[in-house]
């Protein structure tokens, strides 16, 4: 049965297209091999893996529709990008900061979309443009102050 | 509605990722 956030249909039809989906019920008082594998000390922990298994991303706690979209994108996003699949990373970074852009997930996502922008075109002009997004729109944020040294890269 | 089909065998579902090419979303729950 789809529960919480799994019983909104947009949720439901993206895990169900996108993502291969496992759950893992933990015991605290009898710690399985997954929990210890994964360091789990909290639930919900909700995890972005590759097709491989390998962690690229991580949440830990409730957290409501949208930005649980923007978190599973954001995740799918990392994936690619930690594997070097700069243009699929970018398209998803950018499907977390255009179709959700009021989620708490949008600051990271810009960071590295300007940083996939980099390193796909070797460009630095993305990097600027990160912090220029990042300072205008979400200035308070700590991805604000991690773009803080591209602030000197010439348009 | 979708049914979200959960896999509960993490090994096999990394199995099933590896032969369709899509990325693993795991949930570590507890129903307390």
């Amino acid at each position: 049965m789809n529960t919480g956030p799994y019983s909104d249909e947009k949720v439901q039809k993206y895990i169900a297209e996108e993502f291969i989906p496992v759950k893992s019920q933990c015991l605290w008082d009898k710690r399985s091999e997954l929990m210890k594998q994964f360091d789990i000390a909290w639930t919900p922990t909700l995890l972005v893996h590759d097709s491989t298994g390998k962690e690229h991303h991580r949440i830990v706690g409730f957290v409501p529709v949208n930005d649980f979209l923007a978190h599973l994108k954001l995740g799918k996003a990392k994936s690619f990008f930690n594997r070097f699949r700069f243009a699929d990373a970018l398209d998803n970074f950018t499907t977390v900061i255009e179709q959700h852009p009021d989620a708490g997930a949008v600051p990271e996502a810009i960071f590295f979309q300007g940083v996939a922008h980099y390193w796909k075109s070797h460009d630095p002009k993305g990097l600027r443009w990160a912090h220029d997004t990042l300072a205008a729109r979400f200035p308070q944020s700590e991805w604000a102050r991690r773009a803080q040294p591209y602030k000197q890269i010439p348009l | 509605m979708t049914e979200i089909k959960w896999e509960k065998d993490f090994q096999k579902a990394v199995e099933l990722a590896g032969k369709t090419n899509k990325p693993l979303f795991q949930d570590f729950w507890f129903d307390g």
